[in-house]
């Protein structure tokens, strides 16, 4: 895929006035995460980095942002989204159990751990969670494809969204406080906002984004 | 990190935090817990603070409790989607039902303030005729008060908010012009504007409860786009802003990180005051009346655990009715890719709106009606929806998240019907207070999913008509949250008076979100921090004439 | 942390009074400016000395100037001045608009030229008219009434067409005529200089003190229109947002009377009036200045405040058109028939 908002860069801005400090405070914190986890064991966190990979496969040629450990850091902290359905445990039981069924489920079937099989089966394996084809004892009773859509999808696209990365790729804003925008019309931007390259148009959209601050 | 303020309290040794100024402090007046004052109200949102500080204004001593935090917007609230959820209630609850809830993040607040800390501003006044829906329209039950009545008391409230809107408003009976004038439409309004001029129905900018111009410490607005993450400008006129200091400076005392757990009844069958957690303990805070404003969760569970050897159902629970009719709003969306860019992270998320279906009445197969207004989601609630309702996950994922500036969408605020199988009930589990946690059980019946089916068409036409490509509907998400402590004429069939006042127990009252018999199509802040202005004028008439 | 300037004033009152200050500040300097403006020549001339211009030579080195030179160079700093303003106010708003269209360039381009044949005017006492000045007055009459139309245009073609939002949001209807305005002074202004000293000065055909002084009347009054417009907007949140919308109408108001009634005693009243308006369009830049630190991060968050804060380079189009007023009065003055 070609970037759509090729040398866009969201940090550019910290230092204007679209950055409080507050804002440089939670977004520095969570830019320097150590790719590590500290609540989940070794066994499921290479399960989990190895999900992580498939529900958001990173562009290569950037440092990768550490999905799993913003989620695992989500269940250090026990920061939970204030209700559950009532079919699921708690937060942090739903993932462990979660990590170890599907695990399961990869051993089952392919005789070896989730994330030691080809990214193909592993997709299926995903596919067949998200559809709740999965079930079993490891799960006890927690429906597959609920925990698919409300734990699993949500925390890593949680996660992911919450990075700065990300939001160069989609030409996100970003942070924007005191600072926010002017120019609200169809196809306007502030000079603080990314240029969107048009088709043939990269070289000059990528000068332009250099410039945004 | 910027978290101190959930840590220890800051409404406490006669001061408090003054959310206008970085820094700041106001002077608090304080009263003890051996006093009885006249009113204990627990939460502080838009029910809770406008009463607070009505009750207060009009010379009654006033304690406000907050299970929430009291935040000063411009130093601690960041521009971040993820760390602002220190703004929202995320003590468990549990869901079920045919449709589950989404709560959390997406209708319930936990700060001095309320959930107007984190709301998206739209102010829209009730169609005259919902207060009267079961005689005049055939559906849902009626309200025991006067639309004219409500009419004076919405403009109280849209003056107190400076709300910005437009100079004439296109639907229902004649309103004095909104103290502000309307925003400037970002594009994403726009496509909502030209979708209605092509269907043919008219449209409006949408009244909002932050500033177009200077007022007081708040400047105006910046458009950055965060608002249901909390503004950090002071743009946004939530009752932390408003409300609050204005009920501090009338002599209300405010308690934050102040959970009330059960409220305490006497042998005569009356309420005493509450005990509350605060500072590692339980208190007790002696009251003559006590005001429940928890919202339509927090309210009949705080109901309901306050169970005792005389009310063993639960406060105020004569009918039965504490904890059902829960109305939770549908939010259902249709959402559509631009040729152009539209960039929708800018400005208030719902600039521009219709009530067309509110005001019509012909055409439709269901009861009820609905406003839709334009979004602006931000990338985590974005990728929440796309892949909550399509189950897109990895490339295919990343490819429609590419297109985040170029998408639009329109997004209902739809009137449910009340059912009492919808519900808040308790469960076994525990929370870290060791009260037990609500079970709120929720299921669409048929008359809602033909509001929705009917809007969701009607709203992707009116996309495709200007040109959106890829539409698609999202038809699993509710807001906001009403009923569970009905307001009525009849004992049997509600649980307070049209003052909010409880029938089984004169001195306990609930003023909030829960009191609304229906919902209506349109979002319910401005309804509720009415009523909180009518309540006060009710309790200061009948405190005259001595029936309090 | 978070900047918020204003927060720092303790209360309502006092940042009124700050804003009260602000604008005192930029009075002082429309005074100082107006003082030199009125005294190009001898630098003694005071503001109320304008009055005196009846009178004969001050400097014994001075020809006499005919009186409709004299009108004229005041009205070529007349347009020199809204010229400015039109410059700035359309340079800031058409960059709000990203020159999103090319077009968005001319204002700017016969602004400036404008200001450069205005400045030359202003110096020129030949009672003849100048090529170059004519052709950029009457090209910035016809840009401006160019403008209008494109703006209408456009406004027409937005959701919602000739409504609050589209008045109060879309391309301003009023900024345009003032471009069309000052290219018509200065047009008026080499006319003026093409009449014969003795006769009564005509412009096509009519009395030019009077003309003009209706001239720069409607121009007055369809300013206050604008100013009133915008600080409707902003819901005149400031008790000081009312300045515009009295004093210049009132301005206006005086100076048809003066176009329309018999020649009379001198008109007193209508000159202090236009002086204070004159001022009011320098205060009123001062205002704005404050309004833009009133806003969230206050002028350290510049690159959005100057463009979504109040326009700084707007009121004094009031001062350019008051000055316009006064020269008319200076005419009739010396030809009461004029
Ligand atoms: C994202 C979002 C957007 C919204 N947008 C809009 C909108 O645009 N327009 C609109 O009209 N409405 C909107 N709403 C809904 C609106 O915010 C609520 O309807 C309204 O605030 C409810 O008022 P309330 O007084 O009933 O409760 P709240 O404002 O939620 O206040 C309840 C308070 O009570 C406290 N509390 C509860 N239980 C206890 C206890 N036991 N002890 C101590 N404290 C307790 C809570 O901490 C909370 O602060 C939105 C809501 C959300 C979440
Ligand atoms: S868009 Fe306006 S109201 Fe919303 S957060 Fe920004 S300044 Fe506040």
């Amino acid at each position: 895929m070609p970037e759509r908002y090729p040398g866009y860069d969201v940090l550019a801005k910290r230092a204007t006035p679209s950055w409080n400090e507050p804002t440089r405070r939670v977004i520095d914190a969570r830019l320097s995460i150590p790719n590590e986890p500290r609540f989940f064991t070794m066994q499921e966190w290479e399960t989990l980095t190895a999900i992580c990979d498939r529900i958001v496969p990173q562009p290569k040629d950037r440092a990768p942002v550490p999905i799993a450990a913003l989620v695992d850091r989500k269940m250090t902290n026990d920061e939970r989204d204030g209700y559950r359905q009532a079919s699921m445990p708690k937060m942090q039981q739903a993932w462990q159990r979660g990590l170890a069924a599907l695990d399961a489920a990869a051993r089952a079937s392919h005789g070896a751990p989730f994330h030691a099989i080809a990214a193909v089966k592993q997709d299926v394996l995903l596919k067949a969670m998200q559809n709740g084809e999965l079930s079993g004892p490891e799960w006890n009773g927690m429906p597959a494809h609920t925990f698919f859509s409300e734990r699993l999808a949500h925390d890593i696209l949680a996660a992911y969204y919450s990075h700065s990365s990300s939001w160069n790729e989609i030409g996100f804003g970003g942070p924007a406080s005191p600072r926010g925008y002017v120019r609200m019309n169809f196809n306007r931007r502030d000079s603080w906002e990314a240029v969107e390259a048009k088709p043939g148009h990269e070289a000059a959209a990528r000068k332009a984004n250099e410039r945004v601050g | 990190m910027l978290d101190e303020a959930l840590h220890s309290p800051r409404g406490k040794d006669g001061r408090a935090p003054d959310p206008l100024r970085v820094g700041g402090w106001m002077p608090m007046r304080q009263y003890g817990e051996n006093d009885e004052v006249d009113f204990a109200i627990v939460g502080t949102g838009a029910g809770g603070g406008t009463l607070a500080c009505k009750l207060a204004e009009a010379g009654f001593s006033v304690v406000g409790f907050d299970a929430g935090a009291w935040w000063r917007p411009l130093e601690e609230f960041a521009s971040d989607e993820t760390h602002q959820e220190k703004l929202f209630w995320t003590d468990e609850r549990i869901c079920d039902g045919d449709n589950p809830l989404k709560l959390g993040s997406n209708n319930s607040g936990k700060a001095i303030g309320g959930s107007t800390v984190h709301f998206a501003m739209v102010s829209l006044r009730f169609r005259p005729e919902w207060l009267k829906s079961r005689s005049l329209l055939g559906y849902g039950a009626d309200w025991p008060l006067d639309w004219r009545e409500m009419w004076r008391y919405y403009t109280e409230v849209e003056q107190a908010l400076k709300i910005a809107g437009p100079v004439n408003y296109p639907w229902g009976p004649p309103r004095p012009r909104y103290p502000y004038r309307a925003h400037e439409l970002n594009a994403a309004a726009l496509v909502l504007a030209k979708g209605c001029e092509a269907m043919g129905i008219p449209w409006s900018e949408t009244p909002l409860a932050t500033v177009s111009a200077p007022r007081g410490r708040s400047p105006p607005c910046v458009y950055r786009g965060f608002c249901v993450s909390g503004c950090s400008t002071n743009a946004k006129q939530s009752a932390l802003i408003t409300w609050i200091p204005r009920a501090v400076k009338a002599g209300a005392e405010i308690r934050d990180l102040a959970m009330a757990g059960r409220i305490e009844t006497n042998d005569a069958g009356y309420v005493t005051g509450v005990h509350y957690y605060r500072e590692g303990q339980w208190r007790f805070q002696r009251a003559r009346n006590v005001v429940v404003a928890g919202y339509a969760i927090e309210t009949p569970r705080l109901l309901l655990s306050s169970a005792n050897s005389q009310f063993p159902d639960g406060l105020a629970n004569s009918s039965g009715l504490v904890g059902k009719n829960l109305m939770a709003q549908t939010n259902q969306a249709a959402w559509g890719v631009m040729e152009d860019e539209i960039r929708w992270y800018k400005g208030p998320p719902s600039l521009a709106v219709t009530e067309h279906w509110n005001y019509t009445d012909t055409g439709k197969d269901f009861f009820g009606g609905y406003a839709y207004m334009s979004q602006g989601p931000l990338p985590r609630a974005w990728v929440s929806s796309l892949a909550g309702n399509r189950g897109l996950w990895g490339d295919a994922l990343l490819r429609a998240m590419e297109k985040y500036n170029h998408q639009a969408g329109l997004k209902i605020v739809g009137e449910v019907l009340p059912q009492e199988r919808n519900r808040v009930a308790l469960a076994d589990e525990k929370d870290r207070y060791g009260l037990p946690i609500a079970r709120v059980t929720y299921s669409l019946c048929d008359n809602d999913k033909a509001l929705v089916k009917h809007a969701l068409n009607f709203m992707s036409q009116s996309l495709s008509v200007v040109g959106a490509r890829d539409i698609w509907t999202e038809s699993d998400d509710t807001c906001h949250l009403n009923g569970t402590a009905r307001m009525g004429d009849d004992p049997r069939t509600s649980v307070v008076n049209a003052d909010c006042r409880s029938w089984d127990i004169p001195n306990l009252w609930v003023c909030d979100g829960s009191v609304f018999p229906t919902v209506g199509g349109v979002n319910p802040s401005l309804t509720i921090q009415a009523i909180a202005c009518r309540t006060a004028d009710r309790i200061r008439a009948m405190a005259a004439q001595g029936s309090l | 942390m978070a900047a918020n300037n204003a927060g720092d004033l303790s209360t309502a009152a006092t940042r009124q009074l700050v804003g009260g200050a602000v604008g005192a500040i930029a009075l002082g300097l429309g005074v100082a400016l107006l003082r030199r403006g009125f005294t190009p020549q001898t630098g003694r001339e005071t503001l109320a000395g304008a009055r005196t211009h009846a009178r004969q030579k001050r400097s014994p080195l001075r020809v006499d100037e005919p009186p409709q030179v004299k009108a004229a160079r005041r009205l070529n700093r007349a347009a020199g001045l809204l010229g400015t303003s039109t410059l700035l106010d359309s340079a800031v708003e058409h960059y709000r608009g990203s020159f999103q269209n090319k077009a968005m360039y001319t204002p700017l381009i016969v602004s400036a030229l404008m200001l450069a044949v205005s400045a030359h005017g202003t110096r020129d006492k030949r009672p003849i008219a100048h090529g170059v000045r004519d052709a950029t007055y009457l090209a910035a009459a016809l840009t401006g009434i160019a403008g209008t139309g494109f703006h209408i245009y456009n406004i027409a073609k937005r959701p919602g067409g000739f409504s609050w939002q589209n008045l109060f949001y879309g391309s301003p209807l009023g900024a345009p005529g003032a471009v069309a305005l000052s290219g018509l002074l200065g047009y008026y202004s080499e006319r003026l200089r093409d009449n014969e000293s003795d006769k009564i000065p005509k412009v096509f055909g009519l009395p030019a003190g009077r003309a003009l002084a209706a001239l720069s009347g409607v121009g007055l009054l369809a300013t206050a229109g604008e100013a009133g417009l915008l600080h409707f907007r902003g819901a005149y949140h400031n008790p000081f947002m009312f300045a515009p919308v009295t004093v210049p109408p009132l301005a206006g108001a005086l100076l048809g009377e003066t176009a329309l009634s018999r020649p009379r005693r001198p008109r007193r009243l209508t000159r202090w009036w236009l002086r204070l308006t004159a001022l009011l369009g320098f205060a009123g830049a001062g205002f704005h200045a404050y309004g833009v630190q009133r806003n969230m991060g206050g002028w350290r968050n510049w690159s959005q405040n100057v463009l979504n804060g109040p326009p700084i380079p707007a009121p004094p189009s009031f001062t350019g058109l008051a000055l316009a007023g006064l020269a008319a009065l200076g005419l009739l003055e010396e030809h009461p028939d004029a």
